[in-house]
């Protein structure tokens, strides 16, 4: 009987009730273990380049502005939130946080830049993190490519946003605490 | 001796000399090479045995100095054995016969590389253009090497689509290209005679994002996981897991057997989500709206099960190739089985709520009829064809991940219509949930320190075919893979299952109401970003010239789905 089959139907509706949340107005914490933002640890990072080398939204760039200073640049507007940067981190230095509400008129708001202290290897001429220990050898492994900068004309507008005058601003970058000293 | 060699034996009596080459290495998996000249010999030779057509994969192998080339995709359901059969031609005499005549579901497959490789195809009956857009310049051909992925030829002003004229005596109503009733751009333009639908012309493949060239030409293996789960918002790691499946098939890599159980129940919890999403939709489409309601509230459940178990609600990231990310260790199972029981109770609570309702019966019940033997003609997959009496299932006939340890029905319906999806998609949620059960008990079995992924041995070696299916909620997925150098693949192609069950639309539309066409379109659960996959193209992109009106009549036809 169909008749029959409404009275169900309402009866399933009416012992529901609302189910819709009263977000944004309660919160609704992320689960454990989600991939919200990566947050990026400047005093892990040894700017080996594995994450930007292995970024499938290509969205972390690596820039040495001279010799000694490498800057690491995440632009969170073209991440997809897999996670690969933090699995891949040998110093684990990138922490997928719970964060996820984004939304922002402004890049800049989303974006995390850290200045790095580089030193340079006497056998190549590249740079490496003396700090911590020599990771020459690792890097190769991880697929580093000395050009990664070149990477970033994957998406060339995405460019735009490493002027000369942005980096000028190096002075708000995060810099590594034991250096400082 | 295995039905592979057999079958092999066999083709080599048959074809002698055109039989170029093969390689019997993979398991499961038959690749040929043969002359261009014993193509359709050799598919005939194959549809002879029982094959079932699955897609056409066109390349550029100039640089292997083999001009380009053109793969055909055969299954074996009741053997569980794919097939594929590769041919060259030269660079300067790009020629092949077609297949289409002889097997009406190729039209597409070949179209597409007219259009992306500057393929000719002899005696194809419907040779236009398919996937490009109207104003795309002639003679740039996408899929070839010299074309950079990121071109964008400057848009022409003048030229459009041009719809055919309506036959005599019915009118036409468009239908998109964006329309409440399509959740994805796409045009139909439906000629009606009064209320009764006469035919239809269609024309889509809107939403290129060029993810195949981009794949080519700037990602890697490992990155492209991720990438290949933003093809399909629904589906998302049936693509993901059926690329990785491509690839360790590519590099003969055997993943550990806790990886192919955690894969197999992540499957599952995608089909459950995408089999309640479309039975909401489809109630949506017919004015229930209680469906739409109750099914999605249960769905909601899915959802955050998936969110807890991968870090994100729909993009799992979970597959990586060589295994998986993470893990379920016993307190994940128990929260899955938990969620679960709820979803099965909700589940047959609202069955039992709807299943004779009138409302639904009236609008489904032989609404989008299409007969057995037309469902193989056009070679429908999935909840389509199994409601149309067909047992075919990827799951069953080509086992992939742990699916060769769990028991499991294919629901078939045999009433051909919409009605005959519903019911066989409603089933399946019940099979998913038995399933995933069952693979979290053997799961239990393997012990939880067990390695999730496998590394590779050094560099996979160019030039190796892989070939892999994956039943997806909506029907077979097909991933092809041609191994490169620089870390990449050569070649990949996806086809997805819409691509061969919207050819079919237009079938299942004639001598239907007007007021159906939503849910018959809806009935396929038409995925057109997946279909559409193929290479970024800009609807106003293209070159300055323009067109003469018998040029732009052939374009306006090109996408009647007769080929
Ligand atoms: S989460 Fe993924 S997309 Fe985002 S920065 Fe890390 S690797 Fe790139
Ligand atoms: S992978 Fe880690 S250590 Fe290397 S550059 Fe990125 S954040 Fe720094």
């Amino acid at each position: 009987m169909w008749i029959w089959n409404k009275i169900k139907q309402l009866a399933i509706s009416s012992r529901t009730g609302v189910v819709t949340l009263r977000y944004p107005f309660k919160p609704r914490p992320a689960p454990a273990g989600f991939r919200g933002q990566p947050v990026w640890d400047h005093t892990k990072c040894i700017g080996c380049a594995g994450c930007a080398s292995n970024c499938p939204a290509r969205t972390i760039f690596l820039r040495d502005i001279c010799q000694e200073i490498r800057i690491l640049l995440y632009d969170s507007s073209r991440c997809t939130y897999c996670g690969r940067c933090a699995d891949l981190c040998p110093e684990k230095a990138i922490t997928m946080s719970d964060n996820f509400e984004l939304a922002t008129d402004s890049r800049q708001d989303i974006t995390q830049t850290i200045e790095l202290f580089m030193m340079t290897c006497q056998r190549c001429g590249r740079c490496y993190d003396l700090e911590i220990k020599n990771y020459l050898d690792k890097l190769q492994s991880l697929g580093y490519r000395y050009d990664s900068l070149e990477v970033r004309k994957v998406i060339r507008q995405s460019t735009a946003e490493f002027e000369t005058d942005l980096l000028e601003k190096t002075a708000t970058y995060g810099r590594p605490e034991k250096l400082e000293k | 001796m295995s039905r592979k060699e057999e079958l092999l034996n066999w083709l080599k009596e048959k074809l002698k000399g055109d039989l170029l080459a093969e390689d019997v290495s993979r398991e499961k998996c038959l690749f040929i090479d043969i002359k261009k000249e014993a193509l359709i010999e050799t598919a005939q030779l194959l549809l002879s045995r029982g094959a079932r057509y699955q897609v056409g994969v066109g390349y550029d192998a100039r640089k292997s100095g083999q001009g380009l080339a053109m793969v055909h995709t055969f299954a074996f359901d009741s053997d569980a054995l794919l097939v594929a059969i590769r041919a060259y031609t030269p660079e300067d005499k790009p020629e092949f016969d077609s297949l289409t005549p002889t097997l009406p579901g190729a039209g597409w497959s070949e179209r597409e590389y007219i259009d992306l490789l500057g393929l000719h195809f002899n005696n194809h009956p419907n040779p236009k253009r398919l996937i490009l857009s109207d104003d795309w310049p002639e003679g740039i051909y996408p899929l070839r090497q010299e074309v950079p992925y990121d071109l964008m030829p400057p848009a022409a002003e003048d030229v459009a689509f041009r719809l055919d004229e309506a036959p005599p005596g019915s009118s036409i109503i468009p239908f998109g290209p964006f329309h409440a009733c399509l959740h994805e751009p796409a045009h139909f333009a439906v000629y009606v005679d009064g209320e009764e639908i006469k035919g239809c012309e269609y024309r889509g493949f809107m939403v290129h994002r060029g993810i195949e060239k981009l794949a080519a030409t700037e990602l890697t293996y490992s990155e492209i996981p991720f990438v290949a789960e933003r093809i399909c918002g629904i589906c998302g790691s049936v693509h993901s897991v059926n690329y990785a499946q491509a690839v360790e098939s590519a590099a003969e890599l055997k993943i550990s057997r806790r990886a192919e159980f955690i894969r197999t129940v992540m499957l599952e919890i995608e089909r459950l989500h995408s089999h309640l999403l479309w039975l909401g939709v489809a109630g949506h489409l017919i004015g229930f709206d209680t469906v739409f309601m109750q099914a999605w509230r249960i769905r909601e459940k899915i959802m955050w099960l998936a969110e807890s178990l991968t870090g994100n609600r729909k993009t799992y990231g979970i597959v990586i190739i060589g295994g998986v990310r993470r893990d379920i260790n016993r307190e994940k199972a128990g929260q899955i089985k938990k969620i679960l029981g709820e979803v099965e109770k909700d589940m047959l609570a609202l069955e039992k709520a709807i299943v004779k309702d009138k409302a639904i019966h009236r609008r489904t019940r032989d609404v989008g009829y299409l007969s057995k033997e037309k469902a193989i003609e056009w070679s429908l997959v999935g909840p389509v064809a199994r409601a149309r009496g067909l047992a075919i299932d990827a799951r069953k006939d080509h086992p992939y991940a742990a699916y060769d340890e769990v028991k499991f029905d294919v629901q078939v319906a045999d009433s051909c219509d919409v009605w005959g999806t519903l019911v066989v998609r409603v089933k399946e949620v019940y099979e998913a949930i038995s399933i995933i059960n069952q693979c979290l008990e053997k799961l239990a079995l393997i012990p939880e320190n067990s390695p999730l992924a496998v590394e590779l041995e050094g560099p996979i070696p160019a030039g190796r075919q892989g070939l892999s299916v994956v039943e997806a909620p909506r029907g077979e997925v097909v991933h092809y893979l041609l191994t490169g150098d620089d870390n990449r693949p050569e070649r990949w192609r996806v086809r997805a299952p819409t691509y061969p069950n919207l050819q079919a639309v237009p079938d299942m539309l004639l001598n239907n109401r007007l007021a159906d066409f939503p849910i018959i379109v809806g009935s396929i659960d038409p995925c057109f970003s997946c279909t559409d996959r193929v290479v970024v193209i800009d609807r106003k992109s293209a070159s300055g010239k323009i067109l003469s009106q018998q040029e732009l009549e052939n374009l306006s036809r090109k996408m009647r789905s007769k080929s």
